[in-house]
């Protein structure tokens, strides 16, 4: 809650330091333009939204994601990390779902390969994001070709994290907390 | 209504769907899960939308094709990368200003490395997120896998371009 209300301060101090600086150094005519261009991309996008969102919270229901987990061990091997990827780009939902995801796959022994696939799988694939703000934006053409040119990536960090020496277990976590309980 | 929102309709109302198979409880979740979804996102969205446009009023007329224009190269797809990381906000600020940098004449696959940079190494994202929940032990370890991965896939678009002659070059 804090948090929530702390980015919405800090975007907002941002956006009003950028309406002045626009209006300092371009004129009210340019800071005119700009919000009518606002006005136009909500127009466009909040009928995705609002379908994104619905997708999202029903995919929650149907997909436990403690089950994909059994499928991404540190024995699982390429096969693994091929799994995280595909699971990170179906994930739907912005950063709120997605890094407590990984917190429940790592709990349900998920490796950091695997962790690590997911999270660049999601970020950089992520299908709902795809479809909902890259393609209508910039056009099939353009899409497909940064997909192509993203799809590889996860796998090949999720191979750098398993053979990189740092290791990382969901006990150091801030977010991990023992079931049950509330941490200090 | 474009292809892309009928399409996400569809496939969230199919699966709204299966939640009402299951039970009409689980359907009602799904509803109101959403609804408050929408309810955290829409305040700061709103205040966000705005900067990506007045961002786009601020950047110097020429400084995409000056600098990371179809010809700048590995240096442009490096300069790309490093902007994307500090590229603020969701996909409603970076995609628009993704375009506006495409209409100005930046190269596509700088493009391609800007995105990259902006989903890898995001710092926005990173300290919002990613720090409260998952700790600086994780984001060292994701970033030191992941940190040449933009200028990679700049690379491979900047290969893969004469393919895609849908995409204009300016």
């Amino acid at each position: 809650m804090l948090r929530r209300n702390a980015t919405f301060l800090v975007i907002s101090a941002l956006t009003l330091a950028a309406a002045f600086a626009v209006w300092w150094l371009r004129g009210m005519g340019a800071v005119r333009h700009a919000l009518g261009a606002t006005w136009d991309l909500i127009l466009t996008v909040l009928p995705s939204i609002l379908g994104g969102l619905l997708l999202s919270a029903a995919l929650r229901q149907l997909v436990p994601p403690g089950a994909l987990a059994r499928w991404m061990g540190a024995e699982s091997g390429l096969r693994g990390l091929l799994v995280a990827t595909a699971a990170g780009m179906v994930m739907p939902g912005g950063p709120v779902a997605a890094f407590p995801v990984v917190l429940v796959l790592a709990q349900a022994g998920a490796d950091r390969g695997a962790l690590i696939a997911f999270v660049l799988a999601w970020s950089l694939n992520g299908f709902q994001r795809i479809v909902v703000w890259e393609l209508p934006i910039l056009g099939p053409d353009f899409a497909l070709l940064r997909l192509i040119c993203g799809l590889p990536l996860p796998i090949l960090a999720g191979l750098i994290a398993r053979w990189l020496p740092i290791r990382w277990t969901p006990a150091d976590a801030p977010g991990m907390r023992p079931s049950g309980k509330t941490g200090p | 209504m474009t292809f892309g929102v009928l399409a996400i309709w569809v496939v969230a109302l199919a699966a709204l769907a299966l939640c009402a198979r299951r039970s009409p409880v689980v359907a009602r979740r799904a509803v109101v899960d959403a609804g408050s979804a929408l309810w955290r996102v829409l305040p700061v969205m709103l205040m966000a939308l705005p900067m990506a446009a007045l961002l786009a009023e601020l950047i110097p007329a020429g400084w995409a094709e000056d600098w990371l224009g179809p010809d700048s190269g590995m240096v442009g797809v490096v300069l790309a990368s490093l902007a994307g990381g500090l590229l603020p906000g969701g996909p409603f600020v970076a995609f628009p200003l993704v375009l506006g940098f495409l209409k100005a004449g930046a190269g596509p696959a700088q493009m391609v490395a800007l995105i990259s940079g902006w989903a890898i190494l995001g710092m926005h994202r990173t300290l919002a997120w990613e720090l409260p929940i998952l700790g600086g032990r994780f984001i060292v370890l994701r970033l030191v896998a992941s940190f040449a991965l933009p200028v990679l896939a700049g690379l491979s678009a900047e290969l893969l371009l004469p393919l895609f002659p849908g995409i204009p070059l300016r």
